[in-house]
Parts: structure tokens; sequence; C-alpha cells
């Protein structure tokens, strides 16, 4: 399914928001996502499905002051 | 020295530091090391789905520093609560310091959006700690509605001027009940030494540290500029005044000699 994935189309094989982070290949320390304009905690992650409609936004903690 | 207490954390040093800018993630953990800071702050951003980014969070964790997202990018309250919720999720902490500035040239605070921002993040559970103008009627409004401390600036983010806005963080320390951390525009450990002076709780550096040639060996100065600054607010600094007062007796024993 296609979905939207930080602003950009995103063609996804899996199911759920863990499925997507898996797939992304990326540490799930320090992250969050949103999905629809809603931040979805970690442990709901492999609960969450995803549809063609779905817009998720990943965000990762860097350097700031 | 008496240690300070934020939201019942309580912190030996009283030099917080930011972790932007540096050169690399092991010029950072060098610089916090020195500074022996507890505390240290770090953004969000989306996520860059093409390279791998440092991994800056395992270090600190693992030399056990506190760590502060800030919603930095935030140009509204609701930007800013989004952000709260995101960092609360990536870094497992309900603390937050809330930056909300619009304007990207002087990235001043705006302080309407901070106080209704810092209402709700306390509501839904958030320690706020919110970057302000030295602005003491504000800082006492968010003192009244529940903020741990406030964080008023001394000059514009990144700007090295100092401490611009000192009458007004004068009055802000006398009238605070919450700790008062003097946060942006500390160019040199004068500053920071002259913050702690006045009373301040303590201090938050980025700049000045990450951009010096030797940034582990600025962080060292600041150290030690805010042991000796808070060292000499316990001891009672001297009053200030126009007119000489004579340290050593004075006697007419070299007129006697005439």
């Amino acid at each position: 399914m296609k979905i939207m994935l930080n602003d950009a189309p995103y063609e996804f094989t899996g199911k759920t928001l863990e499925d997507l982070v898996i797939e992304l290949d990326k540490s799930q320390q320090g992250i969050a996502i949103a999905l629809n304009q809603q931040v979805i905690p970690k442990s709901l992650w492999c609960s969450t499905g995803l549809d063609e409609q779905s817009l998720v936004f990943i965000f990762e903690s860097i350097a700031g002051g | 020295m008496p240690s300070l207490l934020i939201a019942g954390h309580e912190f030996q040093s009283r030099l917080f530091t930011g972790t932007g800018k540096y050169a690399s993630a092991n010029a950072m953990m060098d610089s916090i090391t020195a500074s022996e800071s507890e505390l240290v702050t770090l953004s969000l951003r989306r996520m860059d789905l093409k390279h791998q980014t440092d991994n800056i969070l395992q270090p600190l964790q693992k030399k056990g520093i506190k760590l502060l997202p800030n919603t930095s990018g935030a140009r509204t309250a609701k930007e800013a609560i989004f952000a709260a919720e995101l960092a609360r999720e990536a870094l497992e902490t309900n603390w937050v310091k809330l930056e909300i500035h619009p304007d990207p040239r002087y990235l001043m605070p705006d302080g309407m959006e901070t106080l209704l921002a810092a209402e709700a993040l306390i509501k839904k559970g958030f320690v706020v700690m919110p970057y302000v103008h030295a602005d003491p009627v504000l800082c006492k409004r968010l003192e009244e509605i529940g903020c741990q401390c406030v964080m008023p600036l001394g000059s514009p983010i990144g700007s090295n001027m100092g401490l611009a806005s000192r009458p007004f963080l004068e009055i802000i320390i006398e009238q605070s009940r919450v700790p008062v951390i003097v946060d942006a525009g500390i160019g040199a450990p004068s500053d920071a030494a002259l913050a702690m002076e006045i009373g301040a709780d303590a201090v938050l550096v980025n700049t000045a540290m990450a951009a010096a040639n030797q940034p582990s060996k600025m962080a060292n100065a600041f150290r030690l500029a805010v042991e000796a600054g808070r060292m000499a607010y316990e001891s009672g600094l001297g009053e200030r005044r126009i007119q000489a007062q004579a340290t050593s007796p004075l006697t007419d024993f070299i007129g006697a000699l005439s």
C-alpha cells in the first residue's frame, strides 16, 4: 500500500507502525511517531494498523540547545 | 555547595548545557564531560530517512545525564504542545524545555503562546521549563500556573551578548519562588559567573562552548565560572558604593614623621 511518510509517498509492504519502523531499519530509541496528527505511544505501534489514507510522520531526537 | 532541586530532581552541577552546534558527537561528549553538567537539552526533527544520524543518546544515557527535550521549531502553543508530546515519547521523559519563537531572525520567545502552552502541558503532567524573555511579570505568571522553574534569556540565542537583561533578571531572581535558570546569550565564563553572582540558580550554555576552538577546555572554564559565581553569591557579596572605604586603618603615622 502507498502511505504518506514525512510528506512523501511511500510504498509499504507491512501492516503496522512497528512493521514500518523495522522496514526502515531505524533504531526505536529516541524516535516518535505521529499518525494522522496524533502521537502514537511506542506501546501501541505493534497494534496500530496503517492504510492508504495514513499520514505518518516519524521524528528523531537530535542535538540542540 | 547546596544542590539545586527541580521537580524533586537533585542537581549537583548548576551548569546546564545544550548539545547543538558541535563539530562531532565526540566533541560534544568531551565537552559535556568536562562541564560536569547533569542536564543537557536535545531537539526533535522529522527523521532523515535517507541518512543515518550520529547516535548521541546512548553516550549521554550511559553517563546518566538527564535529557531535556526542547520544543524548538514550534511557532505557536499548539505546535509546542505537539512537539512536547512527541518528545515525551521519543525520550521517555515528561520534562520539557518549552520554547516558542515565531521569528527566525531574533528567535524572541513568544510570551503569550508560552503561557498558553505551559498551562496545557502542566495539565497533561509535564514538568515545564519555559524559555522566556527576562519579563518579571510573565515569569511570575508562569510560576503561579505551576512551572517548576523559569528560564529567562540573558540576550538573544547564540548572540554571545551576555546579560543584556541584567536589571530584569535581578527582579525575576528576587521575586521567584522557583529556580531561575539564565538561558541564552551567555557568551563567556564571566557572563555565567555574573549570572550566578546575582543569584541565578543555574545557567544554560551551548553556543559559547560548542563554537569554541577547544570546546572541552571552554566547558571546563564555564564549570569553574559557575562554581565561583555560586560560591560568591552564597558567601555574600559586598555592597557597591561610589565612595572609597579604607581597607587599612587611616592613621596619621606618616604625618608624624614630617
